[in-house]
């Protein structure tokens, strides 16, 4: 009886990953998500975790159109050099109608240096339960979601923005993680550009 | 010419939409029109195309200021939930005036009716509709609103703004090099970069005080406020400000603004980094009429930034300021300003009937969205009203503006870290050219006093009603008056030299000396302290110390035909008359009507001619 109970776990569990829960029951899975429809600018899947190589994953996810994640874009690029060395980066854009073209040409006029995906399907974004950009989410390198919501607390509201953020959660959620700390606070509400409804 | 934007029909499609749809919904049958029972549905192209083509396409297209364009479906259907949640929270469209009875030209407000359909269509999906009900998509110019100006004026260097920080004041010097005066009806501002700008504000230079403030001619400069010198009783009391989606202001006929050749424009301009680094190039567009001026507005500016001392935490800090008008006006545009820390501002009026006016009421106030607000309809104000403002402000953690953290004392000051509690109105006193002119001076003059009253200190309110006051004749009361600047600013060479100056004309010259050597030491270069320093000198028999002093008044002003008369006339005094020949000579080179340089020469002439014969 008990050993039948316990074979049943494990059934559940897997349906669990196949519809994309996976995050919400340890032990995860990974490599069940990603693969799903994220792509590079080139159009070729894109499994961030084997990327990522052992290292902590950070998703940023942003949008060519919206003014509030471009004005993080020098702060995101500077924290992609910072924890360059024990976590990586991906920026994440979400929009389906958004073009590799739209895309590579964002990144030359911000200034960004590092790897950017696509998500049309949305895998990405609901693996790291993201509502707006720019929005993060931070897994450890097993597929553990560890933290995701704003970067800082710049924005309190659209159209109002702090002189200078006071409160640095990615910043700390990032550090916890390469250190393989607990991380303090593992979501936080962040303000953006709502996901379009249509994507 | 401004472009009013009556939200009445639409306010009323709107209505009438929600109330069929309702209809529908409750299976009433009362009559209803066929698009209706068709479907219940909010539609894009039915409802919401026109609230957004009419409300938010002026902002939000390609060059604009908005982020992003509102112009066809798939621009707004992306945005559907958003724009439910920013009309619902009246984040835009951006207007920060509560409604009031008294009304503002081009208010950007949306109906109760307009916002819920935005949050019906957002929670129906966004869908499309029929295709037939979309009305015209509007088309919006490129180039200038106002049709081809006059002058285009662009700036000498573009400014670049750096892709990351805090928000960033700039401005840039514009000289105008007009042959002749010209008269301004209107300036069209293109501020540049739209969407990184939150507004720019001319200000009319005619002293060219922000020219030295530039490293090298057109490089233009940081700060937050200017102070520009003028002329004491010619203040230019036109406002020429730009924020997003103002259309352009035109002044009525026969208020005019005079531009006199090399006089300057600034622009101030306040800049938000954007994510990228982005190159502000503004121009401006002037239109001139043949018409000069017969209106002239004055700016009555309340404040109270004495009381700005605002300790870390307080939410709610509260300073007001009133004044009473002493003639008979129509107000014409309001601009209340605070900074950061600014969270209510309220303006009223108390008429000498008893009544009040709320003359603005800002409830959630917003640096990123100040504005000058033009009333519709002028608004009378009798003599006897009394102007007030009421600021609130929040020094509190809670306030996410609040430059520091944690907060810091706050006091007023020019920086942007600094507190301002200002309020300008725009006002045209009533009645002839001559009753206007005396109701400006009488303005000028209760509000040097207002200030004076409550700031003993003002420096700029105690020399300005001193020199109003000697302006006027009443010399032996503004020379009570000018000690005071004096004693506020002893180093100030301008207040000496006025202070000397009444003492000279009401016949103090012993007096008269020790400001004025005052004023010639604090600032080397000023002519009027040595001319007026010859004069004193002269007066008292000290002829050679006169000399001196126009020696260096003419050296300083090589043009000033008085300059050198006088020093001619000196040295004629002391016997010197051959080289008294060569400076009265040279005094009537620069100027051949000077009666007093002609005098002196006849005479000169006239004794060394007697000197040979003897």
């Amino acid at each position: 009886m008990f050993a039948r109970r316990g074979h049943r776990l494990e059934v559940v569990l897997l349906l669990a990953v196949v519809t994309g829960l996976a995050f919400l029951v340890p032990p995860p899975v990974r490599s069940q998500f990603a693969a799903k429809g994220v792509v590079d600018l080139d159009g070729k899947a894109v499994n961030p975790f084997r990327v990522a190589t052992g290292k902590v994953v950070v998703f940023l996810f942003v949008r060519t159109d919206c003014p509030i994640s471009n004005r993080y874009a020098p702060r995101i690029q500077e924290m992609s050099s910072r924890y360059g060395k024990g976590a990586e980066f991906f920026l994440v854009y979400p929009v389906r109608a958004e073009t590799a073209e739209q895309i590579r040409s964002h990144l030359k006029e911000y200034g960004y240096r590092l790897a950017a995906l696509r998500d049309p399907d949305g895998t990405l974004v609901r693996a790291s339960d993201t509502r707006v950009t720019p929005e993060a989410a931070v897994f450890a390198p097993d597929g553990r979601l560890l933290y995701h919501g704003r970067i800082d607390d710049w924005y309190t509201e659209f159209g109002r923005s702090r002189p200078a953020p006071t409160t640095h959660e990615l910043s700390s959620a990032i550090e916890a993680a390469i250190a393989q700390k607990p991380v303090a606070v593992s979501a936080q509400a962040a303000v953006g550009c709502f996901l379009p409804d249509r994507p | 010419m401004s472009r009013g934007r009556s939200l009445l029909p639409i306010s009323m499609t709107a209505l009438l939409a929600i109330a069929l749809s309702l209809a529908a919904r409750d299976g009433s049958d009362r009559p209803t029109n066929n698009r209706a029972t068709n479907s219940g549905q909010v539609t894009f192209n039915r409802e919401i195309a026109p609230i957004i083509f009419h409300n938010c396409a002026p902002c939000h297209h390609p060059g604009e200021a908005g982020p992003f364009p509102l112009l066809r479906y798939e621009d707004a259907a992306k945005f559907a939930r958003q724009i439910a949640y920013v009309t619902e929270r009246h984040i835009m469209p951006p207007w920060l005036p509560a409604p009031n009875s008294l009304k503002f030209q081009g208010e950007m407000r949306l109906s109760d009716e307009e916002i819920r359909l935005f949050r019906l269509w957002a929670d129906e999906g966004a869908p499309r509709g029929d295709a037939k009900e979309l009305p015209p998509r509007p088309s919006f110019g490129s180039g200038w609103q106002l049709g081809k100006p006059d002058l285009i004026l662009r700036a000498r260097k573009p400014y670049v703004l750096a892709a990351g920080g805090t928000d960033n004041y700039w401005n840039f010097v514009f000289p105008t090099q007009e042959k002749s005066t010209r008269w301004v009806k209107a300036i069209e501002i293109h501020p540049g970069e739209k969407r990184v700008v939150h507004h720019a504000n001319i200000l009319v230079d005619r002293l060219h005080s922000s020219r030295a403030r530039e490293k090298n001619p057109g490089d233009g400069f940081p700060g937050m406020e200017l102070r520009i010198e003028s002329e004491a009783f010619d203040p230019d009391s036109h406002f020429f400000f730009w924020k997003p989606g103002s259309v352009p202001h035109a002044e009525p006929p026969g208020m005019a603004l005079r531009l006199d050749p090399d006089d300057d424009l600034v622009l101030n301009t306040h800049l938000q980094p954007s994510g990228k680094p982005e190159t502000i190039e503004p121009s401006l567009g002037l239109y001139f009429t043949d018409e000069p001026a017969t209106q002239f507005p004055m700016l009555l500016e309340l404040e109270n930034d004495l009381a700005l001392d605002i300790p870390p935490g307080t939410a709610h800090f509260a300073v007001s300021d009133e004044f009473a008008i002493t003639a008979d006006l129509d107000l014409l545009a309001i601009y209340p300003h605070a900074h950061y820390l600014g969270k209510e501002l309220r303006a009223a009026a108390a008429l000498p009937d008893g009544t009040s006016k709320t003359l603005i009421f800002i409830p959630r106030w917003d640096l990123n969205w100040q504005a000058v607000f033009y009333y519709v309809e002028p608004v009378f104000l009798p003599k006897g009203t009394v102007v007030s403002m009421q600021y609130v402000y929040d020094n509190s953690e809670a306030n996410p503006a609040n430059p520091f953290h944690p907060p810091q004392r706050i006091k007023a000051g020019n920086r942007t870290t600094d507190e301002m509690a200002h309020l300008w109105l725009q006002v045209l006193p009533r009645g002839t050219p001559q009753q206007q002119e005396e109701a400006r001076r009488m303005l000028q003059e209760s509000l040097s006093r207002h200030d004076i009253a409550r700031n003993p200190a003002d420096f700029a309110a105690q020399y300005n009603l001193a020199a109003m006051l000697q302006a006027r004749g009443e010399v032996s009361e503004a020379l009570l008056h000018y000690g005071a600047p004096v004693r506020l600013q002893p180093e100030d060479a301008i207040a000496n030299n006025a202070l000397g100056g009444a003492l000279l004309s009401t016949g103090h010259p012993g007096e008269a000396l020790q400001p004025l050597q005052s004023a010639a030491q604090s600032q080397p270069d000023y002519f009027p302290a040595h001319y007026n320093l010859g004069n004193a000198f002269a007066s008292l028999g000290r002829f050679p110390e006169a000399i001196r002093e126009f020696g260096t008044a003419a050296h300083l002003a090589p043009s000033d035909s008085m300059a050198e008369a006088n020093w001619g006339a000196a040295l004629a005094e002391t016997g010197e008359l051959s080289a008294a020949r060569e400076h009265l000579k040279k005094a009537l080179e620069l100027d051949p009507k000077n009666v007093l340089a002609l005098e002196n020469l006849q005479e000169v002439e006239r004794r060394l001619s007697a000197a040979e014969k003897q």
